[in-house]
């Protein structure tokens, strides 16, 4: 083989290292979690750290929600509708999108009883949109079924 | 050879003996763009202005409001098509890079050139939007999740090609040079499609693809389509009066930029 | 393989001739972190929790400011078209020219990063988690920072260009570093942004010096 033909060889072996290297990597990396975000039943079971500034998140439960008569203190149950739930307190505003049955983040530090007390509250959407109206159908039908 | 045919072709004096083959050949030289464009440049006009009215107008005035965020889901409809045609438009320039890097045909680094402040505007566009829509429906402004940091990229990116193309008005290798980057920053795009799957972000996945119907009603939908294609055929007339004034600004010494009257 | 070394070694002896060129870009942004105590406060709390962000500030400005005179030299005074002509091939000059590069920048401000997290009351978790983060991300940063430093050759905007160019680039690997220390300060297992930013560094090693490499090209066609 001609030496400038290996050079090339050698180059080319090299660039799919590399990629290959990447890919390999990015494949191991896409395993690990790398949010510092927390599950109900990872919050219930004692894996989430106490009094560290965390994410956790999940469904907020239907009936759950109490606010404060005097001021903006809010205290919901949040679950993953398996079993799982814990306890959140938050003073402010809540987004728009926050209501019973749709899923929240919190930014806080969960307490030694398990509560978490959150900083900010902020409401995941999906990709799911529909008129009132619609969606009026569909839980008359959902009902219907359940009759 | 080639070269030999595409210069015989350019002292041809606007001759329209078109074959298919060489047309793209002729559009790749300024002088053909230009006056093929004088026709489509007032089709596309008008089809903008008419379909970004009715899409506005049928957004905003008669499309239902969702069953969770109410009327605020209405910024869907500014905030989707500018995010959609700001990353089409990059990947545009990507294309015009490459071309121009292989083939170094003119009109490529002008296109290139002329997409870069549309589409950083839209990128804008789409942040502001964004983050207007953030607020009542997330309960942030702004998250530093994927999804947004890698438009914010996006927007650097334009913004670096604008900046670099600058630098030196009217050299090739500049031109180059740019268009080198801007093929490099096209790693970021599959990173702003994919942000939404590959990493946990309060930004909803998308609610379309190729294979699946859409997870909206017929009635919203509609008038997001017709609004997409709004700002595309916006950005496509935009852009191409941007190419015509530049083809100009570059060509002033020639023969037949002097000779033509309007200007 | 040769050229590499022979590139590396004329590269490290011209950096040593002209210690400025590498003790300037490093004494710069050691005093700009050193103003943030006194801005902020020096409360170990406050400290602490903008340390990770710091220490990526003072990697940035670091290689930004080196960046700059990669090649700035060898295009002045027209070495660089030589090694354009020469019979070796280009690509690995480029190579031996980022190794060099960062073994004067990157390499230097991560040995001294666990100095600096102790400056800032980072804990040894996090000061371990620094510097395997600026082992892992400060070559990506110099292989990422020479394609805009081919780019800009003989343009004379300097530094800020690079800048504006490159630093949109270095976002993702800022944001796994910064994401990476806290998580290890948080005493948390951070594996995962350790094989992000390996795969991001494999990924450069092979492309960033062919585009660094056209880049010089085309900066001197004209």
């Amino acid at each position: 083989m001609k030496p400038h033909r290996r050079r090339k060889l050698y180059f080319l072996l090299f660039l799919l290292l590399s990629s290959g290297g990447a890919i390999a990597l990015t494949l191991m990396a896409l395993t690990e979690n790398i949010n510092l975000f927390y599950s109900p039943a990872e919050i219930v079971s004692g894996v989430a750290p106490v009094n560290k500034r965390i994410r956790a998140g999940g469904m907020v439960l239907e009936d759950s929600i109490f606010r404060s008569e005097s001021d903006l203190e809010v205290r919901f149950i949040v679950t993953d509708l398996q079993g799982s739930e814990f306890t959140i307190f938050y003073t402010g505003i809540l987004p728009d999108l926050f209501r019973e049955g749709q899923g929240v983040v919190a930014r806080g530090a969960l307490n030694e009883d398990g509560d978490f007390l959150a900083e900010e509250v902020l409401a995941k959407h999906d990709e799911n949109y529909m008129p009132p109206e619609v969606m009026d159908v569909i839980d008359q039908a959902h009902g219907d079924l359940q009759k | 050879m080639k070269r030999m045919v595409n210069r015989k072709q350019k002292t041809e004096p606007g001759g329209c003996a078109l074959k298919m083959g060489n047309f793209f050949h002729r559009l790749g030289s300024p002088r053909p763009f230009y006056e093929l464009s004088g026709v489509v440049l007032p089709v596309a006009g008008v089809l903008t202005l008419i379909s970004l009215v009715v899409g506005s107008i049928w957004a905003l005035g008669f499309a239902p409001p969702d069953y969770q965020q109410g009327e605020s889901v209405r910024i869907m409809y500014i905030h989707v098509p500018s995010a959609i045609v700001a990353q089409s438009s990059y990947m545009m320039m990507g294309i015009a890079g490459v071309i121009f890097l292989i083939w170094r045909i003119k009109i490529a680094d002008i296109a290139l050139q002329c997409a870069a402040p549309i589409g950083a505007s839209l990128t804008f566009l789409a942040l502001v939007t964004g983050a207007i829509w953030g607020k009542p429906t997330w309960g942030a402004w702004w998250v530093w999740d994927a999804r947004l940091t890698s438009t914010l990229v996006l927007f650097f990116l334009f913004i670096g090609v604008i900046v670099l193309r600058s630098a030196k008005d009217g050299s090739e290798a500049v031109g180059r040079a740019t268009a080198m980057l801007a093929v490099v920053g096209l790693v970021n795009l599959p990173i702003i499609k994919f942000s939404v799957d590959w990493w946990f972000t309060l930004h909803q996945p998308s609610s379309f693809s190729l294979t699946e119907s859409p997870s909206m009603p017929a009635e919203m939908w509609l008038p997001l389509l017709v609004m997409v294609i709004g700002f595309y055929l916006f950005f496509f007339f935009t852009w191409m009066y941007r190419v015509r004034t530049e083809i100009l600004k570059r060509e002033h010494r020639s023969q037949w930029v002097r000779s033509i009257d309007d200007v | 393989m040769r050229i590499i070394l022979l590139t590396v070694k004329r590269d490290l002896l011209l950096y040593f001739r002209k210690p400025g060129d590498i003790f300037n870009p490093l004494a710069f942004s050691l005093l700009v972190i050193s103003l943030f105590p006194l801005g902020v406060g020096p409360s170990a709390d406050i400290l602490g929790e903008i340390s990770a962000g710091i220490i990526w500030v003072a990697a940035l400005l670091t290689t930004l400011f080196s960046i700059d005179l990669m090649f700035k030299e060898d295009y002045e005074d027209g070495t660089l078209e030589q090694m354009i002509l020469g019979r070796e091939p280009l690509l690995l000059v480029v190579y031996g020219k980022i190794i060099a590069q960062w073994l004067v920048g990157g390499l230097v401000i991560t040995l001294l990063s666990p100095l600096l997290g102790m400056m800032f009351y980072v804990n040894t978790d996090g000061i371990l988690a620094t510097v395997l983060a600026l082992m892992l991300a400060t070559p990506t940063m110099t292989l990422i920072g020479s394609i805009g430093a081919a780019l800009t050759l003989g343009l004379n905007k300097g530094g800020v260009l690079i800048a504006i160019l490159i630093l949109p680039l270095y976002l993702p690997v800022l944001i796994l570093g910064v994401a990476m220390i806290d998580t290890a300060t948080a005493g948390d297992n951070y594996a995962g942004h350790v094989l992000w930013l390996a795969a991001i560094l494999a990924i450069s090693i092979g492309f960033a010096p062919l585009a660094t490499e056209q880049g010089i090209r085309i900066s001197l066609s004209e």
